[in-house]
């Protein structure tokens, strides 16, 4: 017997004609399948965690695939903070990306570093996330779905059955033994029932366009230089002092300092016109070529995406009518040690204006 | 060949003959003339990859200097501008090199060598501190095949 899966289809942000035809052909296809249950959300990443639409996403308690124009990690992610969790799914439908790199990348280098999401139990039940990107195609979806129901119905059943389906109810049994058939082909040839009152979940809310960071806690080892770096009282700490986006809110929209900021690239921004700022684990940005010239000997320039972040904090200092910082200010450690060059006289001239009391 | 250190890239072994020294950039040497010859390491083939294209912006007998752009190469995963290894004068480019890149794949200790530059040698490494420079810069070699530089 197929488990049940949930499909959720979050929606584009925009009208766009090619999007809709897309999310609503996927609805349709799979509205008639056994064992699926459709619902449809406005964009996940403007979903608010009080509103409709996640508490909609919070009571699913099945296995659920999600598909959405944002990158896998970013649903992921953006699901995580919203208290919405599970195993990670691996989805066959992807971005292309070198999958042969695999066996260098592949190391047990990573695991020395304690990840957040290391000390997080992760509730028994599968999330599958695809990018609605990936393809143009409807049977690429539709076939990828299937798959997907195909692939957790054929699991094993856990011992103790933690989240797994429950067991049919005396009443399915019956029905099952004496089937009341009442969707059947009558005698002339017609449908008793019309089919089409079957409806998949359509969830509404006033969805905002909202722009935030995501942390990706695989990642994060909760090493608080973003909460150092961000002067805009984004990120807090929880109870057990684990980093979080607090007041998501609070964040300057085109900004994303604090990902270039974080040294494990934990930090997505879905709505970044960068791939690996939204989220992207493509290599290279998929397609594009790997630049090895650092490697081959280029000369260092300073660390690049430290100086444009403190311009993009810069910049958003100045829009909020406050006063630049420039390096002054939750910089990461990493840059403390270039500056260990011995004092000239400028130095010493600086350092005695500064014991000035004026 | 001789005997070889191996250093693990993931899963893949690289390896590097131990009758020659070794640059930070990722070039073997040998002593040729009054300079060095250099090839690409096993390390920086097997990030390249397939070589498909390599071209020189200097000519055989300019002088060049650290850090300074030399060529290009581009393979199946990646591109690159190069950097001469040593400051000095390049005597010799592969002539081979130029109708075919690819023997940099087929005989990267060999007959795949690049250049040869007269210039000195102190700055080469051992085999053994090249493995140790590998080590300490795997991390960052990671990040840059994932793209994840976040520039």
């Amino acid at each position: 017997m197929p488990k049940r899966l949930t499909v959720v289809v979050s929606q584009g942000q925009s009208n766009n004609p090619a999007k809709r035809k897309l999310e609503e052909d996927i609805v349709a296809a799979l509205l008639f399948e056994p064992g699926i249950e459709v619902t449809i959300v406005p964009h996940l990443y403007d979903l608010k965690n009080d509103g409709p639409g996640m508490l909609g996403l919070q009571a699913i308690t099945t296995d659920f695939v999600v598909l959405s124009w944002l990158y896998e990690r970013a649903t992921r992610w953006t699901l995580d903070r919203n208290n919405i969790r599970g195993k990670a799914g691996t989805s066959l439908l992807v971005h292309e990306s070198d999958e042969d790199e695999d066996d260098l990348l592949d190391e047990p280098e990573d695991s020395d570093k304690l990840r957040v999401l290391d000390s997080r139990p992760i509730p028994n039940r599968m999330i599958y996330c695809v990018d609605l990107r990936v393809s143009n195609k409807l049977e690429d979806y539709v076939d990828e779905v299937k798959r997907i129901h195909r692939e957790i119905s054929t699991q094993v059943v856990e011992l103790g059955g933690l989240g797994g389906s429950p067991s049919p109810t005396p009443q399915q049994l019956a029905r099952v033994a004496i089937p009341t058939n009442d969707t059947a082909l009558k005698e002339g040839g017609e449908l008793e029932k019309p089919i089409d009152i079957i409806e998949p979940l359509r969830i509404e809310e006033d969805a905002k366009r909202r722009w935030y960071p995501v942390i990706d806690y695989s990642r994060c080892t909760n090493c608080m230089e973003c909460i150092d770096f961000c002067l805009f009282g984004v990120y807090g700490v929880d109870g057990v002092e684990t980093i979080l986006v607090e007041m998501p809110d609070n964040c300057r929209k085109g900004c994303p300092a604090c990902s270039r900021v974080c040294p494990e690239n934990a930090i997505i921004f879905p709505q970044h016109k960068t791939p690996t700022i939204a989220g992207s684990d493509e290599v290279a940005g998929g397609g594009l070529k790997i630049d090895l010239s650092q490697l081959f000997g280029k000369p260092k320039e300073d660390d690049k995406s430290i100086d444009t972040a403190v311009r993009e904090r810069d910049e958003q200092l100045l829009l909020a009518g406050r006063e630049a910082v420039g390096t002054n200010v939750g910089v990461p450690k990493r840059q403390a040690d270039n500056d260990d060059r011995e004092k000239d006289e400028l130095d010493n001239l600086i350092d005695a204006v500064d014991e000035l009391d004026i | 060949m001789s005997d070889s250190l191996v250093f693990m890239m993931g899963k893949f072994e690289a390896k590097f003959p131990t009758d020659r020294q070794y640059t930070k950039n990722h070039c073997w040497a040998i002593p040729s003339g009054n300079g060095y010859q250099f090839g690409f390491t096993a390390y920086a083939v097997r990030l390249l990859q397939d070589v498909y294209f390599l071209e020189w912006q200097v000519d055989e007998g300019a002088t060049i200097a650290e850090g300074q752009e030399i060529g290009f190469i581009e393979s199946s995963k990646a591109e690159s501008e190069l950097y001469p290894p040593i400051p000095g004068v390049l005597s010799r480019l592969n002539p081979e090199l130029m109708n075919d890149p690819s023997r940099i794949n087929v005989d990267m200790y060999g007959e795949g060598w690049l250049y040869e530059i007269e210039g000195s040698g102190e700055k080469l490494l051992d085999p053994e501190q090249y493995i140790e420079h590998l080590a300490s810069v795997w991390e960052i070699t990671q990040r840059t095949i994932k793209g994840q530089l976040n520039e």
